[in-house]
């Protein structure tokens, strides 16, 4: 009783010479647990101290399903924090809702604090933009699918790691004869349907991959190619060439770390992990193309998730939360959650900084990504901006296995995707009128 | 139906208010919101979309792979029901017999109710690694080839055997209650009238433990119908694929992950109302002929 | 005789090993390098690492205020656990007695009303459940996290299951000495009921003590962390970019499990044979 009488009569002495110094206060609910998540913490100490006139708040929330319907909750009763972290698959959802973010361009433009778009790198900055370009989140933690390779294993069979799935085609018998699986992968989707789609500079959905609306986008108007391709890693499947273990992320990935599997289809962030769970050397390299289906490959596109500042908040608060952004895209913070998390940069100065350094010499692997991301673009390797994308995801993950095991044809299981894919964005486009 | 009961205008009403406040508010009010929701497409954020009448429904219904996903639900939930609750009285029979060290096998069989579900699911998932789980090594040793996340049936196994574990001590606390509550003058008048022990446990244990099993039957198979999606959804690391889900998987993966509210609220109306009658049924066929007291 | 307890025994000890090894396993596991468990799996010796993990768990200060420690957590849960056991044996008794001993037009239609709450996951209705927890006031406080939970139907059910099974002729004595429903409530009906007070404070304390997603979605302030909560987050770790502390989780789950085992071991004592006779 009497220690709150004390703090009220401080406070109020306080707030009474010195009422412009209170700091205005602003909350960010993210999805990173672990290591990453006292990283985050970091960060926002470091904004806190490194200014007096905002405080920022991180609360963990869980996953980022957790966290998404936690926010949802929340806008829909007035309690909506500042700062949210949504991921990838959900970003139609929070985007298509009108009027539920504030686009981080404006937002940062209406506070006056400098900004240049082309300051981030291009892979980069198309992904949670509108189909101007004008980015609506701020990427926050995003990574690319490439290409691990054993060292010894393609040593001991005499190959280089291929540039082309043509290549590999050539060099795979010889890895399988060293005693190998020579490839898997860990998101059938993500690498080899959403980035196979920006990798060939292939339409993956109408209206320019969904960016340009929700009404009537259809998905995969053009399947040629990847049906292709799934045919072919049904082949490889059967003949020993591929190895298929799920689903699931980790249950791909193991083999490859207990030396089981040459090359490894997985996330640029990831080389961290694997530096600390393999005992022999690795590298990587580019997400191999087809040759036959172009000769001049585009970059991919980031998966991961994104900073985004909620409506309904005041314009101090909206102030507070542009400088924190402001913060984040520094060079500075950019290259510590770089080196600590093994995420992309998402600037380019930032990315320079880290070659400044010489941090690639040390750890050439942490630059394959964000050399792969600033390849040149095309017109279809931004990303793509369809609703209810978790369930069209779960379809192609259902279908896909199918196919691999041998049970239907890549063109059947096309077929499926396209039905179900185009009735759930039909629903989904019902949901935004 | 008791025949001794007491008259009050007022009373039951009294004795039930805290309860049904608390359902009232928390749980009778969402859940008609669910309802209605099940008959709209709306953007989560706003609450705002298109009414769409039965289409959620009409949708869900003729999905093929809705009704894959039911064709597993049942067998797993009589599996689950069956395995768990078969376990569970057995346990409880042999540790309501035995002297010595009674209370140490209760204690250590009561325990393992207390894991953390997400644990249980690490557990799990650790044990049926593809790669390098110990469970996956003992089944190659007898020649099955154990492939979670691959294998449609294995991963069912897996899925199965996880949720029936974490049920068992459920049922052996109740079981142990029931069997500990039944007088020992009853007990002891069955030694008296019949020697042998297992036809002793027909005829008198069992049916003063049918009551208790009628509901744990009940209980059970809601548990295994609305309490394992949490258990799936860890065994399938989260990627569903082309493995076995039970449909309030897919309730919550459509709706909590996917947002898509009306569909999966449509899917949760058709599972309640299934269930509520099916349950209905079962009290009016059943618990007419199980025995009180 | 003899012959059946061995068998009994024996019973009783492939049971404990169905059940417990998997968790000593757990445990085992949990005492060696978290890059040794994600290479190689689970461990079944001791590992080098238990003084370190397990001090690591109890001692760290998490979080962003440094508030989320061990006991912190600890006391939530417990919080969590009691309350919502407490609150359940309270209302579902006293619901249940109303429907089993009084006769009145809606007692059947209450009892399906109530059995319903089992029917729709707390999931589905999150959003509306979010939006009446924020109007009552209840965001960030226990009477939030507790309340809405205690809705469920298991309480009732096996209270009302178990009145039913309570012969007619002890109310008919109670009436003669001239007990009123009050007085039968308190002095006949509670304690008979020993074993299934018992037997439900174990399954809800648990149940309260397990609660993740509630938690998660009302508040906001790390204040109210919780142990399952913590193993969650400890246990998360996005693609890519590092190995999950996996023994620090198990490490965790395992000291989490202390306090229910000291409930357990509690209540069992109301298990006691004959009790009933005593009663009467």
């Amino acid at each position: 009783m009497l220690r709150n009488t004390i703090l009220a009569a401080t406070g109020a002495a306080m707030t009474a010479f010195a009422a412009h110094a209170e700091p205005v206060e602003i909350t960010w609910w993210h999805a990173m647990g672990g290591q990453l998540g006292e990283t985050v913490n970091e960060i926002a100490k470091g904004f806190n101290e490194s200014q007096d006139a905002y405080q920022i708040t991180p609360v963990y929330k869980g996953g980022y399903e957790d966290t998404l319907t936690a926010t949802i909750a929340a806008f829909r009763a007035g309690e909506q924090p500042n700062v949210v972290q949504v991921f990838d698959a959900g970003a139609a959802t929070i985007i298509g809702a009108k009027g539920a973010v504030v686009p981080a361009e404006d937002l940062i433009q209406e506070a006056g604090v400098a900004f240049d778009a082309n300051d981030y790198i291009d892979g980069v900055r198309y992904f949670y933009a509108d189909s101007d370009g004008k980015m609506i989140g701020m990427p926050f933690n995003s990574s690319t699918p490439i290409l691990y390779y054993n060292v010894e294993a393609l040593e001991a069979a005499g190959v280089e790691p291929p540039k082309t799935w043509e290549e590999f085609e050539a060099i795979a018998p010889q890895i399988k004869e060293a005693g190998y699986t020579p490839l898997a992968q860990s998101h059938l989707p993500w690498i080899f349907t959403e980035n196979f789609m920006s990798r060939h500079n292939i339409p993956f959905a109408t209206n320019a991959n969904g960016f340009e609306g929700v009404a009537g986008t259809e998905i995969l108007p053009e399947t040629a190619a990847i049906e292709a391709h799934f045919d072919k890693l049904a082949a490889w499947n059967e003949a020993g060439l591929f190895g298929f273990y799920g689903a699931a992320w980790g249950a791909n990935q193991t083999p490859f770390e207990n030396g089981e599997v040459a090359m490894w289809l997985g996330s640029s962030g990831s080389f961290g992990g694997l530096r600390n769970a393999v005992d022999f050397p690795f590298s990587a390299t580019y997400l191999p193309y087809w040759e036959g289906v172009t000769e001049s490959p585009t970059n991919t596109f980031i998966g991961g998730a994104a900073l985004f500042a909620m409506a309904g908040h005041p314009e101090e608060e909206n102030t507070a939360t542009a400088e924190f952004f402001k913060y984040l895209s520094s060079p500075d913070v950019q290259l510590m959650w770089h080196q600590q998390t093994g995420y992309v940069p998402i600037t380019k100065a930032a990315y320079e900084k880290a070659q400044e350094i010489g941090y690639y010499d040390e750890v050439p692997q942490a630059e394959v990504g964000i050399q792969q991301l600033s390849l040149p673009g095309g017109a279809w390797s931004k990303g793509y901006r369809m609703g209810f994308y978790v369930q069209i995801r779960d379809v192609m993950n259902r279908e896909y296995a199918q196919v691999i095991n041998g049970e239907k044809s890549a063109a059947e299981a096309f077929e499926v995707i396209k039905a179900e894919g185009n009735k759930l964005l039909d629903r989904f486009a019902k949901t935004m009128n | 139906m008791k025949k001794a009961q007491f008259n009050s205008r007022w009373m039951p009403y009294a004795l039930l208010m805290p309860q049904m406040a608390i359902i009232g508010i928390f749980f009778l009010w969402p859940a008609a919101e669910a309802i209605r929701s099940s008959f709209y497409l709306e953007d989560p954020f706003f609450g705002t979309g298109t009414f769409v009448g039965f289409e959620n429904y009409s949708n869900v219904l003729t999905d093929p792979n809705y009704r894959r996903s039911a064709v597993f639900t049942a067998a797993f939930t009589l599996t689950v029901v069956f395995v768990s609750l078969g376990l569970g009285l057995l346990f409880a029979v042999s540790a309501d017999r035995v002297l010595r060290g009674q209370q140490t096998y209760k204690t250590l069989l009561m325990w393992v109710y207390a894991i953390a579900p997400p644990v249980a699911g690490l557990i799990g998932v650790m044990l049926f690694d593809q790669h390098i789980g110990p469970l996956t090594d003992a089944a190659a040793a007898i020649g099955w080839n154990l492939q979670i996340g691959v294998d449609y049936w294995d991963t069912a196994v897996a899925i199965t055997v996880v949720s029936a574990w974490k049920q068992i001590p459920y049922n052996f606390i109740f079981f142990l209650s029931a069997l500990q509550s039944i007088p020992s003058s009853v007990k002891e008048a069955a030694a008296i009238d019949c020697r042998s022990e297992t036809r002793r446990f027909w005829t008198v244990t069992f049916p003063l433990l049918a009551p208790m099993t009628f509901f744990l039957m009940i209980l059970n198979t809601t548990y295994a119908l609305f309490e394992t999606f949490g258990t799936v959804d860890l065994m399938v690391q989260d990627q569903p694929g082309n493995s076995p889900v039970t449909l309030v998987y897919k309730v919550y993966r459509d709706g909590f992950r996917g947002n898509d509210l009306g569909g999966s609220a449509a899917q949760s109306v058709i599972l309640m109302v299934l269930v509520l009658v099916l349950t209905i049924a079962q009290f009016r066929l059943i618990e007419r002929r199980v025995h009180y007291s | 005789m003899t012959r059946v307890r061995l068998t009994d025994h024996l019973v009783l000890i492939l049971g404990v090993l169905l059940m417990m090894g998997p968790l000593v396993v757990a445990f085992l596991t949990s005492t060696h390098d978290h890059v040794e468990i994600h290479r190689e799996g689970m461990q079944f010796t001791l590992g080098a690492e238990f003084a370190e993990t397990y001090a690591t768990v109890l001692t760290r200060e998490g979080g962003f205020t440094g508030e989320i420690t061990g006991l912190l957590m600890t006391q939530n849960s417990l919080i969590l656990g009691i309350g919502f056991a407490v609150g359940k044996i309270v209302i579902s008794m006293l619901a249940a007695y109303a429907i089993v001993y009084y006769r009145f037009p809606l007692g059947t239609f209450f009892f399906w009303v109530i059995f319903s709450t089992l029917l729709l996951p707390l999931e589905v209705r999150i959003l509306p459940s979010y939006e009446v927890a924020q109007q009552l006031g209840l965001l960030n406080s226990y009477t939030g996290l507790i309340v809405p939970l205690i809705a469920s139907a298991t309480g009732t059910f096996f209270f009302r299951q178990f009145f039913k099974s309570v012969p007619d002729e002890l109310l008919e004595a109670a009436r003669i000495d001239g007990a009123g429903p009050v007085r039968f409530f308190f002095e006949i009906l509670v304690p008979l009921s020993r074993t299934m007070i018992a037997a439900i404070f174990i399954i809800m304390f648990v149940v309260g003590w397990n609660q993740y997603l509630w938690p998660t979605i009302m508040t906001t302030e790390e204040q109210y962390f919780t142990l399952v909560r913590g193993i969650k987050n400890v246990m998360q770790q996005m693609i890519g970019a590092d190995i999950p502390f996996y023994n620090e989780a198990l490490a965790m789950a395992v000291l989490a499990m202390l306090p229910p085992a000291v409930v357990i071991l509690v209540f069992q004592r109301m298990f006691i044979k004959g009790l009933v006779e005593q009663e009467k």
